[in-house]
């Protein structure tokens, strides 16, 4: 087993607003080994980003606040450190990507200045080898040379990405976060942009977090999965565990949800109900208004997250054998 | 003249920009037969929203022909096309921003009654309206809500509540599942193939989602920077993909399945510009198969049979 880079434990973060508090981050403990990927999955609101930003020391406070828990980067826990410390770990250490390329770009600077200046900043460079290395990197994400002087508008966004992944690698980070980092990509340049982030983790060893919705750029690139419902890990394991043998009924739904391009059927199988208001969870599982196996049980106690196979975890009654099914059916 | 349902005849649509003209819909023709789905599968700016608003008469044709039931749309009256209107409906990707913030669930659905004076009666308006909103599965609870305060899904129920309204037969979906989650993707799905099965309605079912339209339509169409490059049955086109962007746009959708890993083809390069584009093929600049001959002459389109059809000059030897 590889070293342990990023140990997340109980981490909790709420948002308190004028309507209420936000319960946005519940508890959840992640792990990510050295040059692992780890992929974490859920819809609008699961609470993905407030878990990376949690990491990256960017929760908004106010009205986000840390409430608990801790976030272990080797045998530090980085919860504890200041804004300064925070901001040299930053861009050094961990590094982060974000599904609209713009928020990290500056629409005044070319592209080749924007790279050497966070190079510059990390790696007591001068001027001029900055400047060849931000090249380098971005011919690494396969951008040519010729094109460094150009400004971001006169890129493409699959480009544009692209830069925002050399922006975000410049200083050889040991933990990459990528927030949807393909999301708003058309396909032929997803599978461009997927490939390239696959033959970097090859190379480069870099330990990432994958976050999206998508389960299918999931199995492209990660090795762990963790999947992410109202503020909770619900389940998580290898990527094999998830994909051959998902446990949690949420899991299965979201298998179900998906149209296969390899099936033929008439209708899909969706979870029924909606995602429930973080500012309003339901008591017992988070799940149970959804759940097709929920008994009594599930909404009055809350189940606890469990290994059930070296590795595989899953927080739902029916694997702790108090439910009357004995296993949540897997999607066809 | 053809016994289809929708025939549609070199529709082009070019828009005048600083740049040139802005080649947005260029020469597309398809049939679609009643009760049936057309799925049109592009990039984005392929012109597949041109197209769908094409077929609603929201935009005028620089050129081509519309025939809805034998008659060619394009030539219209204007009292003509108030009833053509109403035969044909559109919904769309964003429903938040097709929705007006100030009006209620209710008003929203009713709205298109009133513009078309549909009912004599408040209380037969009211009761079309609560019916609607039974068959696309909104709640009555919603019925003084406004937009703001739904979720993606109910917007997008309230969205095609709206389209329903008029007893449509024709409904063009651009893009209706894009903005929600997986989740509730798949709930909107089953319910316009729900309503399809009930009521008849022929379908242009827009996306850039290939795995979306397939379980959903007959036939697709794939374009590309405004032409159609391939079009057949949905199993045809899924089992033998003949067009190379075809090959690589199927092959380019992660599969969530460890034992269907496939080969993938990846392209270089990205869209060149829609506007005054060259005499070539239109994907030469991102096709490994590209050769001089490519890049001097538009292909013309290649008949397979069996509803199969192909854009490119290099048909029979790859
Ligand atoms: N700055 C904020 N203020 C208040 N609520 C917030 C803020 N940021 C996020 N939230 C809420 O926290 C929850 C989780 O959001 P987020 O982490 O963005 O989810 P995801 O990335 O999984 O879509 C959501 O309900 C969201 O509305
Ligand atoms: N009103 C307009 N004026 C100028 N160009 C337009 C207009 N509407 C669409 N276009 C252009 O036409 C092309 C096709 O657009 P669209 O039909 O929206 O593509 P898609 O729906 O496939 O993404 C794009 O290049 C787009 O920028
Ligand atoms: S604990 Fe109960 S409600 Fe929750 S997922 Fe398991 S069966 Fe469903
Ligand atoms: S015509 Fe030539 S460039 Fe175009 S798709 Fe065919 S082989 Fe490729
Ligand atoms: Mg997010
Ligand atoms: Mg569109």
């Amino acid at each position: 087993m590889q070293k342990k880079l990023l140990e997340i434990k109980d981490l909790t973060i709420k948002f308190h607003t004028d309507d209420g508090v936000v319960e946005a981050v519940n508890k959840v403990s992640l792990t990510v080994h050295e040059g692992e990927t780890l992929g974490i999955v859920g819809e609008t609101g699961a609470g993905k980003t407030t878990t990376a930003l949690g990491i990256m020391g960017l929760v908004d406070c106010p009205p986000g606040r840390i409430e608990g828990g801790k976030i272990m980067l080797d045998d530090r826990d980085i919860l504890q450190l200041d804004e300064d410390e925070f901001r040299k770990l930053r861009g050094k250490e961990i590094s982060m990507i974000f599904q609209d390329p713009m928020t990290a770009l500056n629409p005044v600077f070319t592209v080749v200045d924007q790279i050497a200046e966070v190079i510059a900043n990390h790696q007591q460079l001068g001027e001029k080898e900055a400047e060849q290395k931000a090249i380098e990197m971005l011919e690494l994400v396969r951008i040519p040379a010729e094109r460094a002087y150009e400004y971001p508008h006169q890129f493409s966004g699959g480009m544009k990405q692209r830069v925002v992944i050399a922006i975000a690698l410049a200083c050889n980070p040991r933990l990459l976060i990528a927030d949807e980092p393909t999301t708003a990509l058309d396909v032929t340049i997803q599978a461009q942009v997927l490939e390239l982030m696959k033959d970097l983790k090859t190379r480069s060893k870099t330990s990432m977090i994958l976050i999206t919705h998508d389960l299918g750029v999931v199995s492209e690139i990660c090795d762990q999965v963790a999947i992410m419902y109202a503020g909770e890990i619900v389940e998580s394991g290898s990527l094999e565990d998830i994909f051959e043998n998902p446990l949690h009924p949420y899991t299965n739904g979201l298998f179900g949800s998906i149209p296969d391009i390899d099936k033929e059927v008439e209708f899909l199988s969706p979870i029924e109900g909606l995602v429930p208001d973080p500012s309003d969870l339901p008591k017992g599982c988070k799940f149970h208004p959804r759940c097709k196996y929920a008994q009594h049980l599930c909404s009055v106690e809350e189940p606890v997250f469990q290994e059930y196979s070296p590795g595989h975890y899953a927080k739902c009654f029916v694997y702790e054998g108090k439910l009357p099914a004995k296993e949540v059916k897997k999607y066809e | 003249m053809s016994n289809h349902y929708i025939e549609v005849k070199n529709l082009k649509k070019y828009f005048q920009t600083p740049g040139g003209n802005l080649h947005a819909v260029d020469g597309v023709n398809f049939t679609i037969d009643k009760g049936k789905t057309i799925g049109i599968v592009g990039e984005s700016g392929c012109g597949k929203s041109t197209t769908g608003r094409l077929m609603t008469m929201l935009l005028e044709p620089t050129e081509g022909e519309i025939f809805f039931d034998g008659k060619d749309i394009t030539k219209l009256t204007p009292k003509e096309m108030v009833e053509y209107r109403k035969k044909i409906q559109i919904i769309f990707q964003d429903p938040f921003s097709s929705l007006n913030p100030r009006k209620t669930v209710f008003h929203s659905i009713a709205e298109p009654l009133e513009i078309h004076k549909v009912y004599a009666t408040k209380a037969e308006k009211e009761n079309r309206v609560y019916e609607l909103m039974e068959l696309v599965g909104l709640s009555d609870r919603f019925v003084n809500s406004y937009p703001h305060e739904l979720d993606g899904g109910r917007r997008q129920r309230i969205g095609i509540a709206r389209a329903l309204a008029l007893s449509p037969e024709f409904i063009v979906c651009d893009e209706p599942v894009s903005a929600l989650d997986v989740s509730i993707q798949a709930q909107i799905l089953n319910l316009l193939k729900k309503l399809q099965l009930q009521f008849g309605y022929t379908y242009m079912f827009i996306t850039h989602d290939l795995s979306v339209v397939k379980h959903f339509s007959e036939e697709i169409m794939v374009m590309y920077l405004g032409q159609m490059v391939e079009k057949a049955p949905v199993k045809e086109l899924f089992a033998n993909p003949r067009h190379p962007y075809t090959q690589a746009l199927l092959s380019a959708i992660p599969v969530p399945n460890l034992k269907k890993k496939k080969e993938r083809i990846l392209l270089q390069g990205e869209i060149t510009s829609p506007i005054n584009p060259r005499q070539e093929c239109r994907f030469a600049a991102r096709c490994s198969f590209a050769t001089e001959q490519c890049r001097k002459e538009v292909p013309d389109i290649t008949d397979l049979g069996g509803g199969h059809s192909v854009r490119c000059l290099r048909i029979h030897e790859i």
